[in-house]
């Protein structure tokens, strides 16, 4: 077999205890921190949107704390159900908000920025994420996949009360 | 092609002892590095323009390409795909023709397999100069380009397949007459390489002739953009490889030569190049961790996979370091890590390379960021994205490669290198703007400012980004002026040096080697590989492919929201 220097054989040691180190550090942020990554929900016809769970696009309240927000990304501008370039929600702190989105058209990013959501909206594809605002602000919402011209318009904005 | 000028009279230490092939030599290598230098200097310019354009003190047009997304698309593709490719062929016939002392097996073929890289370069770059293919690198549907670009992208794929054919049928013809003998570790390395690049491939080349061409064809009018994202990554990983590895090659089996040292462990290399070859594909996913359609089990799976790719990586960092501290010690060095600064840093091959190590370290440690599912969450598609791609591409690799071509250029040409101070003013500014660029598009991906986005005429830019987005224009000068200087001892050494070329190419010849035999049979490793493909791979097609409505997502211009055609 490979002969293998002392030396070699204590840096594989350091090598394996500091990736599995790591290895812990991720387990913890997703049981301890609850740190989540969008994961399969469901498919939808983007041809036929207006059968599907996200036809009207919008805010909806559920329940006191509780709100629903379906979004429809397209060039270049995510549908809210709200005219204009920026569409803007408001919540109360505290609340938790259910982001069901995807696209109609190209693969677009959606990003809420000083927050932990990130997903990539696919033509195809439902993207959901359940989040909770607990600090009062201003957050955009940023298109981080390149859609064409208008890319860079494509922002929303959650206003945190 | 300027390499092709008549040559001066050959240096005898560039002779093969056995075959005297030195001229046809010559011309090949020649060929395939002026065309990749021709690509990075249509490519590598548009680097610092970007941040000019992003930089909101500036908000600069870029020149030529008004379009952002245009010159992003070109340094993208020109810089990623086609300057390293190119480059990489080039060097990898040097290589194993030097290695194993027998010309390449049919020449004739390896210009064949130069032609369609080189047809495919004028297709793609045409496509890329009319605007029919704003599309980026990443070329994701469904978004769809002119069908020229995905056909040249195809051309060079299939041009990399022949050089594979040409490398393997070398290797064979060498192993016939040197039966049990361990063969040189620059051309294990290569072989490994082409391995795992020929599989990785396969992915990109389904997703282009059954998806992407189709529909650009009009033949079919709807694709999965899921699926296509999975079949683009199973290849975009292993590419980072395949432009690692050669520079891998360069440190392993050149660098003790160019700083009088030797090599700590070959068996420890091999065995760094078989991890290389085994994890390079499994862990594709990492790049899809917050898509949709990917389960978190499959992005479990990956993301250990990923970690395990940076093994090698980690190896590698023991190995050259211990060949950099017998360096060091020879030249003074005596106390713990003073070998670390007393390096040969005024040779532009070496520092080229050293510098480049440097930033890997930056590059490897924000990778493993990256690979770290939940972390991810945080950065995916972030400025700091670039910032540790251009570590890795733009520091190790593109450093090593212009290392290389410190010594390589000068052999092709038969003079010596135009100026070794404007080389060292080139390193020395690449490596300080980079660093500059990496520290603060880093900040500002933190903060949340997106990649690929034309933030000079964005609605908005987070202000807290503003003074990072600004800083980094001091790197953009810097690099700006490292490429200016590239090409000024480029350009100089092929036509105004008038020195005669010194010193050897690097190449080791005869083998001393302990390792065992069994991590050369190529077939099993390649067996190895499959199934592992299959196991990390197949469950991803499995949750992507839409079984029950097939390809359900019209194609669209990237102009215009109206599905094409």
């Amino acid at each position: 077999m490979i002969h293998i220097h002392r030396l070699e054989r204590y840096w594989m040691i350091v090598i394996g205890i500091v990736m599995g180190g790591f290895m812990a550090a991720l387990v913890a942020s997703v049981l301890v921190y609850g740190v989540r990554l969008p994961t399969p929900v469901g498919r939808v016809d983007p041809t036929h949107l207006e059968k599907t769970d996200v036809a009207t696009p919008g805010l909806t309240q559920d329940s006191e704390h509780a709100y629903t927000l379906r979004v429809v990304a397209q060039m270049w501008r995510y549908d809210f159900g709200i005219k204009g370039q920026m569409p803007k929600i408001t919540l109360q702190h505290g609340s938790s908000l259910k982001i069901v989105a995807t696209s109609k058209d190209v693969t677009h990013g959606f990003y809420v920025e000083q927050h932990n959501v990130n997903m990539m909206l696919v033509p195809g594809q439902i993207s959901e994420m359940d989040v909770v605002f607990n600090k009062p602000g201003i957050y955009h919402i940023i298109c981080h996949e390149y859609c064409g011209p208008g890319h860079q318009n494509m922002v929303a904005i959650i206003e945190v009360l | 092609m300027q390499a092709a000028r008549k040559l001066p009279a050959q240096n005898q230490a560039l002779v093969f002892p056995k075959v005297g092939l030195l001229s046809s030599e010559q011309w090949l290598v020649g060929s395939h590095i002026i065309t990749a230098l021709v690509a990075l200097a249509i490519g590598i310019f548009l680097g610092p323009f970007q941040l000019f354009r992003r930089a909101p003190m500036l908000k600069l047009q870029i020149p030529v390409f008004s379009y952002y997304y245009q010159a992003l698309t070109v340094h993208g593709v020109i810089n990623a795909l086609f300057f390293t490719t190119f480059f990489i062929v080039g060097f990898s016939y040097f290589v194993v023709q030097r290695s194993l002392q027998r010309p390449i097996w049919r020449p004739n073929l390896a210009w064949v397999a130069y032609g369609l890289m080189l047809v495919g370069l004028l297709m793609v770059l045409y496509t890329l100069i009319t605007n029919q293919a704003n599309v980026l690198y990443t070329f994701y549907p469904s978004m769809i380009a002119s069908p020229f670009f995905y056909l040249g992208l195809v051309l060079l794929v299939i041009g990399t397949w022949v050089v594979t054919a040409i490398l393997f049928m070398t290797y064979y013809a060498w192993r016939k007459e040197h039966a049990g003998e361990h063969v040189p570790l620059a051309v294990f390395a290569t072989l490994s390489n082409y391995t795992m690049w020929c599989v990785a491939t396969i992915g990109v080349a389904i997703e282009i002739l059954f998806m992407l061409l189709p529909i650009s064809l009009g033949l079919i009018h709807t694709t999965d953009p899921q699926t296509a994202r999975a079949l683009f990554w199973f290849f975009g990983h292993p590419l980072v490889y395949f432009w690692l590895i050669p520079a891998y090659i360069s440190w392993y089996t050149m660098l003790p030569k160019q700083t009088d040292s030797k090599l700590f462990s070959d068996p420890l290399a091999r065995v760094a190049f078989i991890i290389l070859l085994i994890f390079s594909i499994p862990v594709g996913v990492h790049h899809m961790y917050v898509d949709p359609g990917v389960s978190m089990v499959m992005k479990s799976i990956q993301g250990i996979f990923t970690f395990a790719v940076a093994i090698p990586s980690l190896l590698t960092a023991f190995n050259i370091a211990a060949v950099l501290e017998r360096a060091g010690r020879k030249r003074g060095a005596t106390t713990m890590i003073d070998w670390m600064w007393k390096q040969d840093w005024g040779n532009p091959v070496v520092a080229a390379q050293l510098v480049g190590m440097l930033m890997f370290v930056v590059g490897g440690i924000t990778g493993i960021i990256n690979a770290s599912l939940t972390l991810n969450v945080a950065l995916h598609n972030t400025s700091w994205i670039p910032a540790h791609f251009h570590m890795t591409l733009a520091g190790a690799v593109t450093m090593t490669f212009i290392g290389i071509l410190y010594w390589l250029l000068p052999m092709i040409r038969g003079r010596a290198l135009f100026s070794t101070k404007v080389a060292l003013w080139q390193i020395y500014t690449w490596f300080i703007g980079m660093l500059i660029f990496g520290y603060t598009y880093g900040e500002a991906g933190i903060l949340g400012v997106p990649r690929r986005t034309d933030l000079g005429s964005a609605s908005y830019v987070n202000a807290e980004a503003v003074p990072y987005l600004n800083a980094a224009v001091i790197g953009g000068v810097l690099l700006l002026i490292s490429g200016i200087l590239l090409f000024v001892n480029v350009i100089g050494t092929l036509f105004f040096s008038k020195a005669p070329v010194t010193g050897d190419a690097p190449i080791d010849t005869h083998v001393v080697s302990n390792s065992p035999m069994f991590l050369e049979r190529w077939g099993f490793w390649l067996i190895v590989v499959l199934v592992l493909v299959v196991v990390a791979w197949g469950p991803v097609f499995l949750e992507t492919v839409n079984f029950t409505s097939g390809f359900n997502v019209h194609g669209y211009k990237p102009d215009a929201p109206i599905p094409f055609p």
